[in-house]
């Protein structure tokens, strides 16, 4: 078993991503300029540095700045992965194994962004608008992507979950992690890895998600100077 | 398990559950080798979440969960050994067998000298026939990672962090087996948690004998 959650990452990429496109862009630094993604998650990242901040200064629902930040950042997350697997049921090039598997996980994930929506409530953000690239399209591309999503967001789910402030959002969470690994195993053994590995599974860091967001170009770029145009809804 | 009627005095009822003093569940959880007296220990599942977490109730939650994960080790090492499991069946077995004991294990060091022995258990066909052994470890796995979820919010952080990393991994052998068992690997959008009664009276329901 590997003590590195980013090895082990690593070798999962390795056994999926051949090309390497996504390890390789996933291990760069964050880029700077990333529109509207980056405003949205601003108030994530700052939170995710600085957790011990005014714990009791409380958002719209009740919840701790963190915990907002936090659950903010998982919406946007689950929109991003309700809006691919969307996309991909809706264009239909997939194998039917693929498609069978994306038509469930992507209803999970819908379900998860109105539930986090729900805790959020006038604190929640609106989806970002993305384009996935052809990614929806093509079998191979939409595997990896599909296997890195799942497996990151349930070690990030992780790390976040010693992070927030409150039981009952704890509690909720915990209850969508499960979920997504078992998306994780599930694809894998669809692809031929085997679906669970090592005896435990360890956290992965908000900044590795939002670095992995960021090399797949997903949210897409807006003019700067097109004004204060709402952005599209996909999500 | 051990026979019926030790089934039946080691789960008892909800109501029963919280009439009787908690002493009385501990004391038979303690006599007894009784499998299931260990999780019956938990059935007043009210008091484990009613006080904010401790060091002390993650001891209990982990207490509850070493008996979970012993019987889950027991029966794949039963199954295997029985050999009735073939091909992708048999690799899963091996798999979550190897995983189980590394929970139960982690579990152990975790309480120290206030660990019970792993308990005796008797598993009748599940262990021996293929169908009635995918059927039970679909539905152990899955009312493992119930039970799990059922405590994330009564954990102090360093608890909930090892809970955490197990549970994922009982969320990835529950979505393997149903695959075998040609099952949802993901039935709903969330799994839901559950108390320590129901965990038990679940396993009640199971007749593991």
């Amino acid at each position: 078993m590997s003590d590195d959650p980013q090895l082990e990452l690593a070798r999962t990429l390795a056994a999926i991503d051949r090309d390497g496109a996504l390890a390789e862009t996933a291990a760069e630094a964050f880029p700077r300029t990333r529109g509207g993604f980056l405003r949205a998650l601003a108030g994530a990242g700052a939170a995710a540095a600085g957790l011990a901040a005014p714990a009791r200064a409380l958002g719209a629902g009740g919840w701790s700045r963190g915990d907002v930040a936090i659950l903010r950042f998982d919406l946007v997350l689950e929109y991003l992965q309700a809006a691919l697997y969307t996309e991909a049921e809706r264009i239909g090039a997939l194998t039917p194994t693929t498609l069978g598997w994306s038509r469930v996980v992507g209803a999970h994930e819908r379900a998860h962004a109105q539930a986090i929506k729900q805790l959020l409530g006038r604190d929640a953000v609106p989806s970002p608008a993305f384009d996935f690239h052809g990614v929806t399209e093509q079998e191979k591309p939409f595997i990896k992507t599909a296997v890195a999503f799942e497996e990151l967001t349930a070690a990030l789910l992780k790390w976040q979950a010693l992070r927030l402030d409150s039981r009952e959002i704890v509690a909720a969470v915990a209850t969508l992690h499960s979920v997504e690994t078992r998306h994780a195993a599930w694809i894998r053994r669809i692809i031929g890895l085997q679906p669970a590995t090592n005896a435990f599974d360890r956290p992965a860091s908000q900044s590795r998600m939002a670095r992995l967001i960021a090399s797949t170009h997903f949210v897409a770029e807006r003019s700067r100077t097109s004004g204060r145009t709402r952005p599209k809804y996909t999500g | 398990m051990h026979d019926e009627s030790d089934l039946q005095s080691a789960t008892p009822e909800r109501g029963d559950a919280s009439a009787q003093p908690r002493g009385i569940f501990l004391k038979r959880a303690l006599l007894g080798g009784a499998s299931l007296a260990g999780l019956a220990a938990f059935a007043d599942s009210d008091a484990l979440g009613s006080a904010g977490p401790s060091a002390a109730q993650d001891r209990r939650i982990f207490a509850f969960a070493l008996v979970l994960e012993d019987l889950k080790s027991a029966f794949y090492a039963q199954a295997l050994e029985h050999g009735a499991l073939r091909g992708e069946l048999r690799r899963f077995a091996n798999v979550a067998s190897k995983h189980e004991r590394a929970h139960a294990a982690l579990l152990r060091r975790a309480l120290g000298r206030s660990a019970r022995p792993t308990p005796q258990f008797r598993f009748g066909r599940s262990v021996r026939e293929h169908a009635a052994f995918v059927t039970t470890a679909a539905r152990l796995e899955d009312l493992a990672v119930a039970a799990y979820n059922g405590q994330a919010g009564n954990l102090t952080k360093q608890g909930l962090s090892s809970a955490l990393g197990i549970v994922s991994v009982e969320a990835r052998h529950a979505a393997w087996i149903r695959a075998l068992a040609d099952q949802a690997p993901a039935p709903r959008a969330a799994d839901p948690g559950e108390g320590t009664a129901e965990v038990a009276a679940a396993l009640k329901r199971l007749h593991l004998r």
